[in-house]
């Protein structure tokens, strides 16, 4: 635990230092820089409340990412699951009037299945044809983002718009703002805990996590691979959707175009730099909600422009898997040096 | 004779600590056989990848014909006329004799075009002049394992290497095959070729080489002329102590009939028949073991009786219930499993030792869960593990340390501990000591023959003759997928049932004579 | 005719650079690399091409930059996967959100546009007319009048299919991929033969990125391989690697391309553009049917 705390503290100051060059080739002050990016972030009640609504999104779709990367389906379908999600808390949002109370929940449970309807038909192809869930998914990515573009140009249209929108929804099913905090953070932390219990103390998380690492062995071990198999895709997907669902409640109360667009491969971005690891993932969100929330502020008062900080992920993101893999055998090649040397003394 | 090759003082040590060569000093003589023997493991196959550039040392000079070397890569190793053989076959199954000799060194027309004829002519040349029985246009995948082994040196004598080092070309080898191979070593020395020669099989050294090189835990012990030593003497060398080559059967008077498979025959997905009309029973407290050349159905086998094949035909049963349909976790209520492969099959190597302890018991035994099998039980698996270290002398540090920080030998008592403990009444063991030392394999065959005085059903698939000759009470041979004999152990000898495993029937010109 | 000639050409410009980035990634595929970072390669290839080709107002100094934008990307799978020995599609995934991070920076910083770069500053690659070839009616339609790439790729398919079954470097590249302890211990470095193989995936996939930016389209937008180098990648998998049959199976992709744009009006152009997706996963399930009946 402490060594992956250092390896991604040193990692992220490398990734840092990376964009600090980069900076001063291109003539930016990269002090001021960071200084602009983290006080629009981190310091302050309002950029941390910023940080912490953006990272909704960013949180769930990681964990969508890690709960199936490490259970064993390679389910890269984050940003259509989202859209789906999304798409089905608005419709529920635009037709449904029930007590904020009742509506809030169905709406959370709706994006949710939308969700999972979008990973089971990726699941469903593997069990039933065999088809590879890592391009079935990546292709209904595309599929999804032309399904839903289509459903808020046409059917759910609004009228008095300008570009592809649907109208808002419910003023009931709005999530609840206390001063700067928006409730979404709440839902997201539930969600993780309840993930977090199934993964870690459930049966079935066992079985997940063993038949990620071999599945071979939980198979002969009496494990019905292919009923978790199903199952983790359900519930990766609905975490997906729920991000979705979430990202729509919180914000702009309607599905915009390009709704999905910021968060595309986030998720699985996150997955990756915490190795699958649920406290990594939401550490790692966080991280990441903060670079690209102050990054808007950074643009404002440097000349950097906000897209710089995409160009920072991907660092952080190569440097972080680097080091993870390299750290470890160059620590253990010193010693077997060190070891080699005492025999001959 | 002329040295041809000293190590002087080589260390190798294996991230992060495993010393696996410690110090190591000897030389090897130009037109000699010097076979380096030892246990598993201890490291006579590091010392030879160290001199052959596959593993870098990290202390010690080598030298070769006087001068100063240190092989970056097996490439120059080659090109000084070094080449080895590996344990297991390193050939490409999809490319063709000759493809497999002339890769890495192809005779090539302008833009880089293979000259496909020149090349055959070259191959079939050092094929004549070795008179080794190959066709060169049969691809890797359809020939024998002891072919393959023929095409594996002739992929060095097509390099003009000098020095062959071999390791433990025996092993995959039936008893009829090796005196061939001998003799063509043999003829190898008296072409000049020296001959580096890795095992531990005894006898067989004793029968081939000239001088033999001892080594125990990574240290030199000896190395002796092989006229002046004995079987014993190599053997207390090796292990450290006197070793008793001795049967551990005994009489036993197999109780109820247990598990039986009948007329068991399974069709693969290119229609090939794998299995064909198997038929065989096992009796409470008897163990019954399966000898045969590998990929002559074992695997198969294995695989119908846990249920990862689905049989074309026939049945199995255990204590009289049809298993045949049933699912995994229903079969695993009457079967324990030690499969011959831990990393693969035996476990999860990288999640923590008490995970891989709770496999299939967390299904079957309710102690493990709580809340109707939903929520684990923590505390009662930590119990269950400090029972396994306990009851089966585990040297582990924490059991949430990953499983593969554990040793070899401790790994598959871990393995052992969990099968056993599931109280089956029929035990499937697929090679259980394939891989471990001296001392692991004896705990292993102790446990073994426990389970038996516990009136337990027990299956022993082995590649190692010895070992079934020493445990089992019965030996079935299986052959292209066809049990062809089932032998007492008492009334069958090794060179019968080695004979069975390569021809599949009865040596009748041994009988006449 | 018309439209027959039509949905050729526009078959013929669908596929080329699924067909490009997917012979690249047959060469990693033979090789034995899990490479998905095609997608990334061909990004960082097609916004090159529009820097050259604007900066220096010759698209052959485009086609040479997407190469080497598109090597750069390679290299960096090479450092990270092939030296450092980290896990393949971690670097890939890595590898894609680099290349659309660092081309959506660029794009802002370079040209301080949002969203896409067009201007007639850009110098597209020119389509070859062949003398007498093009007077013949219907078929000079199709065989001349190709953008230069077309034809360049044409010839590419030639060249790796002799280069892979024909040649030395051929028989050690898929040696590498059946079995890289046998290539290693025969005395060739299985890690130089991948890195040759990434680069000439680097290279192929920058000629692809080349042709989407200054051929199918001359413009750089965000993101513009737009799921191809997966595609490419299904393509590859769905033939085992088989240079004649990728390029088949492009056709058939670049034939749903077209078959999109004339589909338009009849349907909202949404369902137009999901068919080639669609058509991806059609293929992929006559693909697991078949290798079902060669294994049950």
């Amino acid at each position: 635990m402490q060594r992956k705390l250092i390896s991604g503290i040193v990692g992220i100051l490398i990734a840092l230092l990376i964009g600090a060059l980069i900076m001063l080739f291109q003539g930016y002050n990269p002090l001021q820089t960071y200084a602009a990016l983290f006080n629009f972030s981190l310091f302050g009640l309002y950029p941390l409340a910023t940080t912490l609504r953006n990272s909704v999104p960013l949180i769930l779709t990681g964990l969508s990412a890690s709960v199936a990367f490490a259970s064993g389906p390679i389910n890269l379908g984050q940003p259509g699951q989202l859209l789906m999600g999304a798409l089905f808390a608005t419709v529920g949002g635009l037709y449904l009037d029930l007590p904020a109370f009742l509506l809030i929940p169905v709406l959370i449970l709706l994006s949710m299945l939308g969700g999972a309807l979008w990973s089971g038909i990726a699941a469903l192809l593997r069990k039933w044809f065999n088809m590879d869930e890592f391009i079935t998914t990546l292709m209904l990515n595309m599929i999804a983002d032309f399904f839903t573009y289509w459903a808020i140009s046409y059917p759910f249209f609004d009228r008095n718009a300008y570009s592809p929108m649907t109208p808002q929804i419910n003023t009931k099913a709005w999530l609840p703002i206390w001063g700067e905090f928006n409730s979404n953070v709440i839902v997201m932390i539930l969600a993780f805990v309840v993930i977090y219990f199934v993964f870690n103390r459930l049966t079935a998380g066992y079985e997940w996590r063993i038949t990620g690492q071999n599945s071979l062995f939980s198979r002969l071990g009496g494990v019905k691979i292919d009923k978790n198999y199903v199952t983790v895709m359900l519930v990766t997907g609905a975490l997906a959707g729920l991000a979705g669902g979430l990202v729509v409640m919180a914000g702009p109360h309607r599905f915009l175009k390009g709704l999905g667009a910021n968060y595309a491969w986030d998720g699985v971005m996150i997955a990756v730099v915490a190795n699958n690891g649920l406290i990594g993932t939401l550490l790692y969100g966080l991280f990441f909600s903060a670079l690209q929330t102050g990054s808007l502020g950074m643009e404002l008062i440097t000349a950097v422009p906000k897209e710089f900080i995409q160009v920072i992920q991907a660092i952080t993101v190569l440097v972080i898997v680097a080091g993870r893999g390299y750290l470890d055998i160059f620590l253990d090649k010193t010693l077997a040096r060190r070891k080699a040397r005492e025999r001959t003394t | 004779m002329q040295v041809l090759i000293e190590m002087k003082d080589i260390i190798k040590v294996f991230p992060p600590n495993v010393v696996a060569v410690d110090q190591v000093s000897t030389d090897f003589r130009k037109g000699e056989i010097h076979a380096i023997v030892g246990e598993n493991g201890a490291g006579k196959s590091t010392l030879m990848k160290v001199l052959y550039g596959l593993e870098q040392f990290n202390h010690g000079d080598i030298l070769f014909q006087g001068q100063p070397v240190r092989f970056q890569d097996p490439g120059e190793a080659i090109a000084h006329g070094i080449g080895m053989v590996h344990q297991e076959i390193l050939l490409i199954p999809q490319y063709t004799v000759w493809e497999n000799i002339v890769l890495g060194a192809e005779p090539v027309n302008f833009l880089g075009v293979i000259d496909r004829q020149q090349a055959r002519k070259l191959v079939q040349q050092k094929v004549d002049e070795f008179q080794f029985n190959l066709k060169i246009d049969d691809k890797v995948d359809d020939i024998s394992v002891a072919a393959a082994q023929k095409v594996e040196i002739l992929k060095l004598l097509y390099r003009n290497v000098s020095v062959l080092i071999l390791d433990e070309p025996t092993a995959v080898l039936t008893p009829q095959e090796i005196p061939q191979l001998f003799n063509e070593l043999r003829r190898l020395r008296d072409h000049g070729h020296t001959i580096l020669f890795i095992s531990h099989h005894l006898e067989e050294v004793l029968a081939l080489s000239d001088r033999i090189t001892v080594m125990r835990k990574g240290k030199k012990i000896a190395t002796v002329q092989s006229s002046e030593t004995t079987k014993e003497n190599l053997a207390q060398m090796m292990v450290g102590r006197t070793v008793l080559f001795q049967s551990l059967r005994e009489k036993s008077i197999p109780g109820a009939e247990t598990f039986v498979v009948k007329d068991l025959t399974y069709i693969d997905g290119t229609l090939h028949k794998r299995l064909e009309q198997i038929n065989f029973r096992i009796c409470e407290g008897e163990i019954v073991g399966i000898a045969g050349v590998e990929g002559n159905g074992q695997f198969e086998l294995v695989n119908s009786i846990m249920g990862l094949n689905k049989i074309t035909q026939g049945q199995i049963k255990v204590t009289g219930i049809d298993i045949t349909q049933a699912e995994i976790l229903d079969r695993r209520r009457f079967i324990s499993f030690v499969s011959q492969n831990r990393g693969k099959m035996g476990a999860a190597v990288h999640a923590s030792i008490l995970e891989n302890v709770m496999m299939t018991h967390h299904r079957l035994n309710p102690h493990f869960t709580k809340w109707n099998g939903l929520l684990l039980n923590d505390n009662y698996a930590r119990q269950f593990t400090h029972q396994i270290e306990e009851q089966f002398s585990v040297v582990m540090d924490r059991m949430d340390n990953p499983f593969r920080s554990l040793s070899g030998g401790n790994q598959q008592k871990v393995i052992l501990g969990r099968e056993l403990l599931l109280d089956t009444p029929f035990v499937l063991l697929d090679q259980p000591t394939r891989g471990l030392d001296v001392g692991s394999i004896e705990y292993v065959h102790e446990l073994i023959l426990k389970m038996k005085e516990q009136k337990r059903a027990i299956l022993l698939i082995s590649a190692d003759l010895e070992e079934l000759f020493r445990i089992a009470d019965r030996i079935l041979v299986l052959h292209r997928g066809m049990i062809v004999a089932d032998l007492p152990t008492e009334k069958t000898d090794i060179e019968q049932v080695g004979y069975l495993m390569l021809e599949g029937k009865e040596n009748d010109a041994k009988e006449t004579n | 005719m018309n439209i027959i000639t039509g949905l050729i050409n526009g078959m013929i410009s669908g596929a080329t650079p699924i067909l490009l980035a997917a012979l690249g990634g047959t060469f990693t595929f033979y090789a034995g690399i899990f490479n998905i970072a095609m997608e990334g390669m061909m990004l960082g290839g097609a916004f090159f091409a529009v820097l050259g080709s604007y900066y220096f107002d010759s698209w052959l100094i485009g086609i040479i930059c997407a190469i080497l934008g598109s090597l750069l990307m390679a290299a960096i799978f090479i450092f990270f996967a092939v030296t450092l020995k980290t896990d393949e599609f971690v670097t890939g995934i890595a590898l894609n959100l680099f290349a659309l991070g660092a081309t959506t920076y660029m794009l802002r910083q370079i040209f301080n546009v949002k969203g896409a770069f067009s201007n007639p500053g850009i110098v597209p690659i020119p389509r070859i007319h062949i003398p007498f070839v093009s007077q013949i009616p219907i078929v000079g339609e199709i065989l001349s009048g190709q953008n230069l790439i077309v034809y360049i790729t044409v010839l590419i398919v030639m060249i790796s299919a002799f280069l892979i079954f024909r040649t030395r470097f051929g028989l050690r590249l898929r040696a590498a991929g059946y079995n890289a302890p046998s290539l290693d211990s025969s005395g060739v470095s299985s890690a130089k033969i991948r890195t040759w193989s990434l680069i000439i995936c680097g290279i192929l996939c920058g000629l692809a990125g080349a042709f989407l930016s200054l051929g199918y389209v001359t413009l750089f937008s965000e993101n513009m391989s737009a799921g191809r180098g997966w595609i490419s990648l299904a393509a590859v998998i769905l033939v085992n690697g088989n240079p004649w049959g990728i390029a088949l199976i492009s056709l058939l992709f670049g034939f749903t391309d077209g078959l999109g744009l004339l589909l338009q009006q009849y349907m909202p152009s949404q369902f137009t553009s999901m068919v080639p997706y669609v058509a991806t996963l059609i293929a992929l399930y006559f693909y697991s049917i078949q290798a079902r009946k060669r294994k049950t």
